[in-house]
């Protein structure tokens, strides 16, 4: 068993974790971290649910070590509201009534506050281009697309997309 | 909206989730979430065969490795256990009795065969892998077919020929109208097998009290309810329910028990004595070991003390696969108790893909007798269904008989109808309810009556009209039995359909299709479901099922003014949360801040046998919901008239001020009421008011209908379809939250959608399991799923009205539709479900199969 | 579904990391985005003893792409590959392929050189190293050696390179002025792994064909080329009669596999209508409409 050390800044608290090598970054950040905002759908890359942001891009937190993560600040779907304010796209997505289970919905926010800070203003096609990498097994898409859409328009009179900290 | 409201008028508006208060924040939990402190990890050791027998498992190995806590064998755990036993024996059928584990044989891929428990997932993965199993191989049985031929290895001992169940109804004179027909239409529709696939997989997490014994189990389960009745009863001598003979020794249980079942049998009198006997009895005829099972079921079923706890906050869907008890949830029960400790297990991905639940692998032989005109005359089907290996308890594949009989007609007139149904055990997963688990009854009419209009030479359109039911069939019964009323409002959806398709800009999307080599084709598919259905739906189905689908809910208000509901129901996705707020908050005239709902928790709620399933949430558990409260709120009308020295119908709430009309400034609050009430009482906490029901609906209809249009568009290069349109024209009656209702609607076409062209769990002919991971099972996306339009028809019924479910809808509807559209497009009569580009290259003759 | 244990090393230089490799050869698995080995190891289907991670080895940053060819290092994520505008200008039919490459979380970490020694017979960096005429770059304890593109994908994830050797960098030939490149595919859903895919190449001097290079992916064990139909091509002009020509050969050439996504006659059938439409696309790129 081959043991590690760790530092990385997940919402902008920094840890140092001693994890075995083997782990995989969602399992570290569920676990030791106690964040369990971060779902496991599938362990294998397809799903989405796992996805955070990995020094402000997209990832899969389930296909990464822990280890690989060292030195790198992450996000998760935890540290997007300020406080008890929403994020504007956790507001979109609520207003838009995106989620029904919301198992997948981790990986959503997190893709779209992605997408949004790269594309402020993403045709619904490039919206569901972009979403494609995370799986709704409740929705059929439609209320996620249209949250996209509600956030961009909540964002526009607000400003970025980022994540504030 | 329609519906009379009290108060505010929350219901009907698409009021946003409470729920996503938690879940846009990440603070939603689900069982994975739980992580007790110090608990234990369980992995399964899994068949990596189709069929074969065990001659030997060295579990040495594993239980030297470090983190190592206990490795049980199959048989080791089923030690002491009583097996699965039939829950709903029909006419004709045998079910197999089984234990949670595999011990002799092994009948599928992933077939549990033992357990490690260990402190982390990982090592007790690392464990399972050094436990040594000797199989000797048996011929796997991978397809209907090879179930029945001739010389093909038996699944179950007394399971001849691999049949579970082969049993004919027939309604009305069928010989007669098929000789008298002026043609028979037939065709051979087959479904391919397909998974439920909630995004959350199952998961179990098992506390053991150290002084009582006491089970707290924290779960992924539709049915929480059957789930602690089965942990009890099929573990009675691991300590959880204690024997009989102790049971019987022990007056103050004793007396419970007999008067829990003098209770059962008074208030389910009338059901009880419908039940048709004949069937347990065969069942009996071929394992007399079941009547000693069933004993044991029986008194788990009513030795409440002995109940373990179920409880869940937030489960990630289930569409069906969560209802029937996991097999794995006995074992790591068996296993917390065994060793004192908290067990948990998180089922992964590729286990749910092999044990998770599977569903809807069928075929039809259908028959259609009809006359040129287009006159639907008499259907005469065939159907089988492929079980898998173990029948899901308590319902799975051998409810579908039932469901199919009353059914298959659907929404139109025809005067015989006549259904053998089979169904066969493979060496495959077992099959559990999947979204509307009749929803092929759709799929073969639907394309059968398209079928009937292409050989006659009519629009499929036409053949629907001409025989379809209108509102004037209102009040008379449906050939197979239930009462149709006014919500039978099929004919309203088609029409209002039909209204909504511009046929000149199908023509011109035809055309142009045609340039680019595609093809345009329409489908329609038009159907009613019970949700909940009439009171004699369920007896049709199977006589005296009624008494298992009531549903209880409780309405307080406690001694400080709260108001607190209490459900069976278990949410996993479709928003009760919200829902039964907005309908109690209307009741009393207060905010939905006000309402709290309590879900998930076994102790709190009342029994059920069915839990969130069957489109039940909104007509039985809103309904519940809404008539406890009304029975409360005038509880406290009568004492609010009291307090303020007037007649209780002068008395209003508004906004949670309860006060003579027209003097709103001198009224009382709730906690003003309830805390007088208290004083009163001496009763300073807890509910003051209170009211509990077992709710069978209002009695009337409960049809929910829907017609649903699919416009595809396949490009004859490549074989992709796309879906440029797709209507659902849906009426479920009154509706407490569109968004919400919007979204079922939407999520059941997709995965029916998802089911036309993209997913297949692939077995091979010896059963062989290809479809193991999320790369090979392909679940639609945001780029395969279109935009769907939805239009709400509302019709309310004459007598008391209520809401009518829609959860399973939209996958009832979908295959159907996809499927004529289909062989619209390409000019023939699609016979199967499953249709991915390759398939329909070769079916528009682009391609040869290989 | 966790990974099975492992040693795990993360040496800051290659020499060091070509060492590690040197000792542990064939117990070792190299770590780079770890987009396919992690979800292998996660399944169990791969249980290496040392898992040498070399993804903080400054010498495999490499990404220099210009007029006289464009070299990419072991830690190019196709993320930067499919946002470099070097790439898109210099290496525009790797720019082409990495929009298809799974999702855009995937592209954060995988790597392009990853992809290639990963050696998916359905990935389209293979492919475009095959049709672009790439040269490998494989380093060792004992030096270096350069494996041309045709020689270094052997079959299903089997490549020319050994257990102690690292792939350093591809480089890619300069990109001819007159050529215009596509990447095409068929997938079950969007960014799934191609059924059958394309990067082609064609190059137009006065009105014709004067070369052409189509590599197929998912169509065979590896990636592959049909130089009967890149023959056909040459001479002609660049239309639609010269690609349905190539198309032809194609269907007849390929021998596909059948699995259940889709049958072999399938698999050559939209490997033709691929054909077609890469060419078509590759022309539309240098403003030829077919
Ligand atoms: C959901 C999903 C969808 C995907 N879709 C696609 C797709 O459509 N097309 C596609 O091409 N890929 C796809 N991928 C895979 C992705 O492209 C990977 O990034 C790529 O195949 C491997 O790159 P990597 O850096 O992640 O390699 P790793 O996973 O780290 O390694 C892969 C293999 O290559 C070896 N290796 C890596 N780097 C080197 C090196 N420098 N020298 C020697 N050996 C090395 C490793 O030892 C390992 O055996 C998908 C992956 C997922 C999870
Ligand atoms: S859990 Fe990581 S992608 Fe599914
Ligand atoms: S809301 Fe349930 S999986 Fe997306």
């Amino acid at each position: 068993m081959s043991t590690e050390q760790v530092n990385v800044t997940i919402n902008g608290l920094s840890h140092s974790l001693d994890v075995e090598a083997r782990r995989t970054l969602a399992d570290v950040i569920r676990e030791d971290v106690g964040l369990t905002g971060t779902h496991l759908g599938c362990e294998h890359g397809v799903c989405g649910a796992c996805t955070i942001l990995l020094d402000g891009q997209p990832a899969r937190a389930c296909l990464m070590l822990a280890v690989q993560a060292d030195g790198a600040e992450i996000t998760t779907i935890e540290g997007l509201a300020d406080g008890d304010e929403m994020h504007p796209v956790q507001r979109a997505m609520k207003e838009a009534m995106a989620f029904q289970c919301a198992f997948c919905a981790p990986g959503f926010l997190m893709s779209t506050v992605a997408l949004l800070e790269e594309n402020p203003n993403p045709s619904a096609e490039e919206i569901r281009k972009e979403l494609s990498g995370n799986l709704c097994r409740c929705t059929g898409y439609q209320s996620i697309v249209a949250g996209v859409e509600t956030a961009v328009r909540l964002l526009s009179s607000t400003g970025t997309a980022g994540v504030n900290q | 909206m329609s519906i009379q409201t009290s108060g505010l008028g929350f219901v009907g508006q698409s009021v946003a989730r409470i729920e996503d208060d938690r879940f846009l924040v990440g603070k939603g939990h689900f069982v994975a979430d739980v992580q007790p402190e110090g608990g234990l990890h369980a992995a399964f050791v899994r068949s990596p065969f189709p069929h074969a027998t065990i001659t030997a498992i060295d579990t040495s190995e594993a239980r030297r490795l470090a983190g190592v806590v206990a490795v049980y064998s199959g048989a080791e755990l089923n030690e002491g256990t009583h097996p699965f036993v039939p829950f709903v024996a029909s006419p004709g059928s045998y079910s197999p009795l089984y234990k949670p584990m595999a011990d002799e044989k092994v009948r599928h891929i992933g077939d549990p065969v033992a357990l490690v428990v260990a402190e982390s997932r990982r090592v007790a993965e690392d464990a399972a892998e050094l436990v040594i199993v000797d199989y000797d191989l048996l011929e796997g049985v991978g397809s209907i077919d090879k179930a029945l031929a001739p010389g093909t290895p038996q699944l179950w001992e007394r399971a001849d020929g691999n049949t579970l169940h082969d049993h004919t109804d027939t309604y009305g004179d069928v010989d007669a109208v098929f000789a008298a027909a002026d043609r028979v239409v037939t065709l051979t529709l087959d479904s391919h097998r397909q998974a439920n696939q909630p995004m959350e997989t199952r998961g179990t997490v098992v506390e053991v009290d150290p002084a009582t014994g006491h089970l707290t189990i924290h779960n992924t389960s539709q049915g929480p309810h059957v789930l602690k009745w089965a942990i009890a009863a099929q573990t009675v001598s691991q300590g959880q329910l204690r024997s009989l003979w102790q049971f019987l020794r022990n007056t103050q249980r004793r007396k419970a028990f007999f008067a829990a079942a003098k209770e059962f049998r008074r208030s389910n009198a009338a059901d009880l004595k419908k039940q048709d006997n004949a069937a347990m009895k065969g069942q009996l005829k071929k394992d007399r070991s079941l009547l000693k099972h069933l004993g044991q079921m029986g008194l788990g079923l009513l030795a409440k003390d002995d109940y373990p706890t179920v409880t869940s906050v937030d489960i990630g869907g289930g569409f069906g696969s969560k209802g029937p008890v996991a097999r794995e949830d006995l074992p790591i029960a068996i296993a917390a108790m065994r060793l004192g400790k908290t067990v948990q297990w998180i089922e992964d991905r590729v286990e749910n893909l092999s044990d998770g639940g599977q569903a809807r692998e069928e075929r039809f032989d259908v028959e259609m007798a009809v006359n040129e005109d287009g006159t639907m005359k008499g259907m005469r089907v065939d159907a089988i269904v492929d079980a898998g290996a173990y029948p899901s308890f308590p319902f799975g594949a051998h409810v579908l008989p039932g469901m199919w009989k009353v059914y298959m007609p659907g929404p139109y007139h025809v005067e015989a109808f006549q259904l053998r149904t089979r169904v066969v055990a493979t060496n495959k997963g077992r099959v559990v309810p999947y979204r509307g688990p009749w929803a092929n009854e759709t799929f073969v009419r639907e394309r059968a009556i398209d079928a009937v209009a292409a050989e006659l030479g009519m629009t499929a359109a036409d053949v629907r009209a001409k025989n379809m039911m209108t509102e004037h069939d209102a009040p008379s019964h449906f050939l197979t039995g239930p009462t149709i009323d006014e919500t039978m409002s099929t004919r309203k959806t088609f029409d209002r359909a039909l209204e909504m398709i511009d046929g000149d800009e199908i023509a011109q999307m035809k055309a142009d299709a045609k340039a680019r080599n595609h093809r345009v084709g329409l489908g329609i598919a038009s159907y009613h479901e019970a949700a909940p259905g009439p009171p004699d739906f369920a007896d049709a189905m199977s006589p005296g099922a009624g008494m298992l689908t009531k549903e209880d809910g409780r309405a307080t208000v406690e001694a400080d003014g709260r108001i607190v509901m209490y459900t069976s129901q278990v949410p996993h996705g479709q928003s009760h949360q919200t829902t039964y707020k907005q309908v109690v908050a209307d009741e009393f005239g207060v905010s939905m801040d006000d309402v709290e709902i309590n879900w998930g928790n076994t102790d709190k709620s009342q029994f059920s046998f069915i839990g969130t399933g069957g489109s039940r949430g909104g007509p039985l558990g809103a309904g519940v919901m809404r008539k406890t409260a009304r029975q409360v709120k005038n509880q406290m009308l009568e004492v609010a008239a009291d307090m303020l020295e007037a007649s209780k119908d002068d008395i209003q709430i508004l906004d949670g001020n309860i006060h003579v009309s027209g003097v709103p400034a001198h009224g009382l609050s709730f906690a003003d009421v309830a805390g007088e009430v208290a004083k009163r009482t001496g009763v300073a906490l807890g509910p003051v008011f209170s009211h509990a029901e077992k709710y069978e609906g209002v009695g009337n209809g409960g049809w929910s209908c829907a017609t649903h249009v699919a416009v595809v568009d396949i490009d004859l290069d490549t074989g992709k379809v796309e879906i440029p349109k797709y209507l659902v024209v849906e009426d479920c009656g009154p509706i407490i939250n569109p968004a919400i209702v919007d979204g079922q609607v939407r999520g059941g076409v997709a995965q029916g959608i998802g089911a036309v062209f993209y997913e297949n769990t692939y077995y091979d002919d010896d059963a062989n399991l290809l479809t193991t991971t999320y790369m090979d099972y392909l679940i639609p996306t945001a780029m395969e799923i279109p935009e769907i339009e939805i239009e709400h028809l509302e019709t309310l019924t004459k007598g008391e009205n209520d809401f009518r479910g829609v959860g399973e809808g939209g996958m009832i509807g979908a295959p159907a539709a996809l499927t004529n559209a289909v062989s619209d497009a390409l000019g023939i009569q699609v016979t199967e479900q499953y249709l991915p580009p390759s398939r329909i290259l070769e079916l528009a003759g682009v391609i040869d199969p290989d | 579904m966790k990974n099975p244990p492992f040693i795990y090393h993360r040496p800051e230089s290659l020499a060091e990391a070509l060492a590690l490799l040197a000792e542990f050869g064939d117990d070792a698995k190299i770590l780079a985005g770890g987009q396919s080995l992690l979800p292998v190891m996660a399944l169990r289907l791969g249980r290496p003893d040392h898992v040498v991670d070399i993804g903080r080895i400054p010498e495999l940053l490499t990404l220099d792409a210009g007029p006289s060819g464009t070299t990419i290092g072991a830690l190019v994520r196709h993320a930067e590959a499919e946002r470099s505008a070097a790439i898109a200008t210099h290496a525009p039919l790797v720019a082409a392929a990495a929009p298809h490459i799974g999702h855009r979380a995937i592209r954060t970490r995988g790597t392009l050189v990853g992809s290639v020694a990963h050696a998916d017979p359905a990935a389209e960096m293979p492919a475009v190293c095959l049709a672009l005429g790439a040269t490998m770059v494989a380093a060792s304890v004992g030096g270096t050696r350069l494996i041309d593109a045709a020689d270094f994908h052997e079959g299903y994830l089997t490549t020319a390179l050994e257990p102690n050797e690292i792939l350093t960098e591809i480089r890619l030939p300069a990109w001819p002025d007159d050529a215009g490149g596509a990447v095409v595919e068929i997938s079950r859903r969007h960014a799934d792994y191609a059924l059958v895919g394309l990067a082609c190449i064609i190059e137009v001097g006065d009105g014709s064909i004067t070369g052409a290079a189509l590599a197929f992916f998912g169509a065979d064990s590896t990636p592959v080329r049909v130089a009967d139909a890149e023959a056909v091509l040459v001479g002609r002009p660049p239309a639609e009669s010269a690609f349905a020509a190539a198309a032809e050969i194609v269907s007849a050439r390929l021998d596909p596999p059948s699995d259940i996504h889709g049958t072999a006659n399938y698999r050559k059938h939209i490997a033709g209508v691929l054909t077609r439409r890469g060419l078509a696309e590759a022309a539309a790129t240098i403003g030829v409409t077919a």
